[in-house]
């Protein structure tokens, strides 16, 4: 099999330049007959383990640190899904009725989720201002959801929610996900789109959950694009 | 037919040795071998014919201008018709051992053989073992060579003619292995070891051959008691100090010879005129002076504290002026001589100051002497013992020689750095030993550790727009082009630049051209690694861009260089199973 130089410096991680210096001073075992050089992968892997240098033939992926997860937010929004009618004059209360109105958890996991947030609430209010909260727990649900999920609830009477700009609240984002890096990723999503003026003024139509996901897919659209 | 000639070329391809090199390394090291104790056994045909033809000369007055004659043809054949360097040649071999793969020039093979014989045999006071381990090492790099071989494999071919040479002219192949690997190979792995060592026997077996199995400084055994071996601390000292002023004499004399504004060769003529001089009075110290050396391990020497005493410090000096004035020619020899005649002088020396004592015979310290000043001179104390131990065919030695060779090694090491051949490679941060920081940087370039991946700006883009590659980038520096020529104006370092990033007025406001650091230090693709990181040292830099006529190549970073360091230190690691 012909191999080039090329991919046996990328197994090695290491640049063609001195590989061929490795070769010239016969540090590496290879054959030499005039210009050619063979390679015997065997003698190759051998040679890198007794030196303690790491060789891989196949392309490993490097472990990942932060890659873009796959799940978008309109994804996650279309799975925690819509509601325009919440009911509840405190955090308590519309949180409770939030929680209340996601019927796919099992009664346990809900209790679970409203115990966990109002603990978040309590450290310090998610409230971002402008009339809107982020309601989350601040790890993820154990055993956690299979995707990610972000409930909007628009409430029916704005509440005092201890918000950074002490406006009451009257927008929900009940955001649930499995991994805390799949989190941090929906909440910049969501926080791109809330500071987008245009999106403010559509959220107080109070739209519904296909007008909702329409619009938020059309701004992630344009983020993947840049 | 050309097709065979490829394939012989090129044996590392034949199915026998496909498998591991070395085999094929022991192949070659016996043909290495074998020809550098050719060579060895020439210079000493060659010698041995003009001191038998120069001989009835000798008793004339004119006979001084010999050695003269001798050392000026000497020069002039290195200077002017092979075009060589002056100087016996091991520090050269040592060079190309320790920068330079091994590669040796196919002419060194015999131009020191052939100004080591004119300056040798027309009674130059100098050794012939320098000139044939050149010999010897540069025939085996260019087998090597003519084999198309690596560097590595090259250098042990190279270590393979050195012993070998060394072998065959003393008929001691511990003495040629040892020397090999202590003094020009200067690190012990299987892989040299083993072909070194078949070259030796390949060497000492010619040398038995054609002249025999003789020991060139046979003697009676030695009766060695407890305050023998007490006096030979005493004598380790006093041949440490010989040692020093031998090495500082040769150094000094040829110091000074250089400045003379003569050309080498009438340089040499006049040098060897003065040794022809001293030579008239006292012959002993003509040529490799071995019959001395005989003549005092016998014990047969005229008696006399300040006579031998004498002939050391004169055969010192005659060999400084040899040596420096630009004869060709090594110390092995005069190390003996020397060692010899100081073995005796300390002998005579405590038997003054102590006549009562049952003193060993003083042929014993004589040998004895020997070996402290080879272990002193070359810093080597394994060659010192073992070329002792196989010239004088003495094991009965080996207590008292062990003590002289490695206290007399201890004290010079504490007075001279580096030994007699590495000093003048060491002061020039020459000698790069396998493994070493030095070594490891000398064989990196600065570009197989340079990054070339990064996002190269134009200077007139707003703040806002860096920060948009910014985001899309894993970078911390980024380097600044002219748009139009291409030219490296300057660099962004996100660290210094941190504080803007956040002030969302300045997004508009500011330009890469205002923001990046210009000048910088840069480095040029042509670098020293050291030289590289010293700088990166100096200014506490991190990251350095490199620069080729005004373009920049790429960065230099001291991420990058430690995973490569690691790489590079790893593989030049030896395994040890």
């Amino acid at each position: 099999m012909k191999i080039t130089l090329k991919k046996i410096a990328s197994a090695f991680d290491l640049p063609v330049p001195t590989l061929e210096r490795w070769i010239r001073q016969g540090r590496i075992p290879v054959q030499r007959s005039g210009d050619e050089v063979l390679f015997s992968r065997p003698a190759l892997e051998k040679w890198a383990a007794a030196h303690n240098l790491s060789f891989h033939m196949e392309k490993t992926q490097p472990i990942p640190l932060l890659t873009a997860p796959p799940d978008t937010l309109s994804a996650a929004m279309a799975q925690g899904n819509v509601y325009s009618d919440v009911e509840g004059e405190s955090v308590d209360k519309v949180l409770k009725a939030a929680v209340d109105r996601m019927t796919w958890l099992s009664p346990d996991v809900r209790d679970e989720l409203f115990f966990r947030l109002m603990d978040r609430e309590r450290l310090a209010s998610t409230g971002i201002g402008g009339g809107i909260a982020i309601p989350h727990p601040r790890d993820p649900l154990s055993p956690p959801p299979e995707k990610a999920m972000v409930t909007t609830c628009f409430l029916v009477r704005p509440v005092a929610f201890g918000a950074i700009d002490d406006l009451p609240v009257n927008t929900l984002f009940l955001l649930i996900s499995p991994t805390v890096k799949l989190h941090l990723h929906l909440l910049s999503r969501l926080s791109y789109c809330i500071r987008n003026a245009a999106f403010a003024e559509f959220l107080k139509t109070r739209p519904d959950a296909a007008a909702l996901v329409a619009k938020v897919s059309a701004i992630e659209a344009q983020l993947d694009k840049a | 037919m050309t097709h065979f000639f490829k394939l012989l070329k090129s044996p590392g391809s034949w199915p026998l040795f496909r498998s591991d090199d070395r085999l094929l390394l022991i192949v070659l090291a016996v043909v290495v071998g074998t020809c550098s104790g050719t060579a060895a056994l020439l210079l000493n045909q060659g010698l041995e014919f003009m001191i038998a033809r120069l001989q009835p000369f000798r008793e004339y007055g004119w006979a001084i201008v010999l050695p003269g004659i001798g050392a000026a043809l000497a020069a002039f054949f290195l200077n002017q018709i092979v075009r060589e360097n002056p100087g016996h040649g091991i520090p050269e071999v040592i060079d190309a051992v320790s920068q330079h793969g091994g590669q040796l020039r196919l002419r060194s093979s015999f131009s020191r053989l052939v100004s080591g014989c004119l300056t040798i045999g027309s009674g130059g006071s100098a050794g012939p073992e320098a000139p044939v381990v050149m010999s010897g090492a540069a025939i085996g790099s260019n087998i090597a060579r003519f084999f198309s071989l690596n560097d590595r494999q090259r250098v042990a071919l190279v270590g393979c003619g050195a012993a070998g040479a060394i072998s065959a002219i003393f008929n001691a192949p511990i003495a040629g292995m040892v020397f090999t690997v202590e003094v020009i190979l200067g690190e012990w792995t299987t892989l040299n070891v083993i072909p070194i060592a078949i070259a030796a026997v390949a060497g000492t077996e010619l040398s038995r051959a054609l002249h025999g199995n003789q020991i060139a400084f046979a003697h009676r055994a030695f009766d060695i008691h407890f305050h023998d071996i007490l006096a030979c601390v005493g004598l380790a000292v006093f041949c440490a100090v010989i040692s020093i002023v031998l090495s500082r004499s040769l150094r000094a004399t040829h110091h000074y010879a250089d400045r003379i504004p003569l050309p080498i060769w009438v340089r040499a003529f006049v040098g060897g005129c003065m040794v022809g001089g001293i030579g008239y009075v006292l012959p002993d110290i003509l040529g490799e002076g071995y019959p001395g050396i005989r003549l005092a391990i016998d014990g047969g020497f005229p008696t006399g504290l300040l006579l031998v005493t004498g002939i050391a410090l004169i055969k010192i000096l005659s060999t400084a002026i040899t040596l420096g004035s630009g004869g060709s020619g090594g110390i092995f020899a005069p190390c003996l001589v020397v060692g010899a005649f100081t073995g005796l002088s300390f002998h005579r020396l405590i038997a003054a100051i102590w006549p009562g004592v049952p003193w060993v015979n003083e042929g014993c310290f004589a040998l004895l002497g020997m070996a402290g000043l080879v272990s002193g001179v070359m810093q080597a104390p394994l060659t010192g013992m073992f070329l002792i131990v196989e010239v004088t065919g003495g094991y009965g030695v080996i207590l008292p020689l062990i003590v002289v060779s490695t206290i007399s090694t201890t004290i010079c090491h504490y007075v001279e750095f580096a030994s007699f051949y590495l000093r003048d490679l060491v002061e020039q941060g020459k000698l790069l030993r396998m493994g070493t920081d030095a070594r490891v940087l000398a064989d990196l370039s600065v570009e197989e550790v340079m990054e070339t991946d990064c996002i190269r700006l134009n200077p007139h883009l707003r703040l806002v727009d860096l920060i948009d590659r910014v985001e899309n980038s894993v970078c911390d520096y980024f380097p600044v082009e002219d748009p139009n020529t291409g030219e490296f104006l300057g660099m962004i370092d996100l660290n210094k630049i941190r504080p803007y990033l956040f002030e969302p007025t300045m997004h508009h406001a500011v330009l890469v051209g205002q923001l990046m650091d210009s000048p910088v230090e840069t480095v040029s693709p042509d670098d020293d690694l050291a030289n590289v990181l010293k700088k990166m040292d100096d200014y506490r830099l991190f990251t350095l861009p490199v620069v080729s006529d005004g373009c920049f190549q790429g960065f230099i970073s001291k991420v990058t260089l430690l995973d490569r360091y690691r790489q590079e230190l790893r593989a030049q690691t030896p395994i040890h199973a």
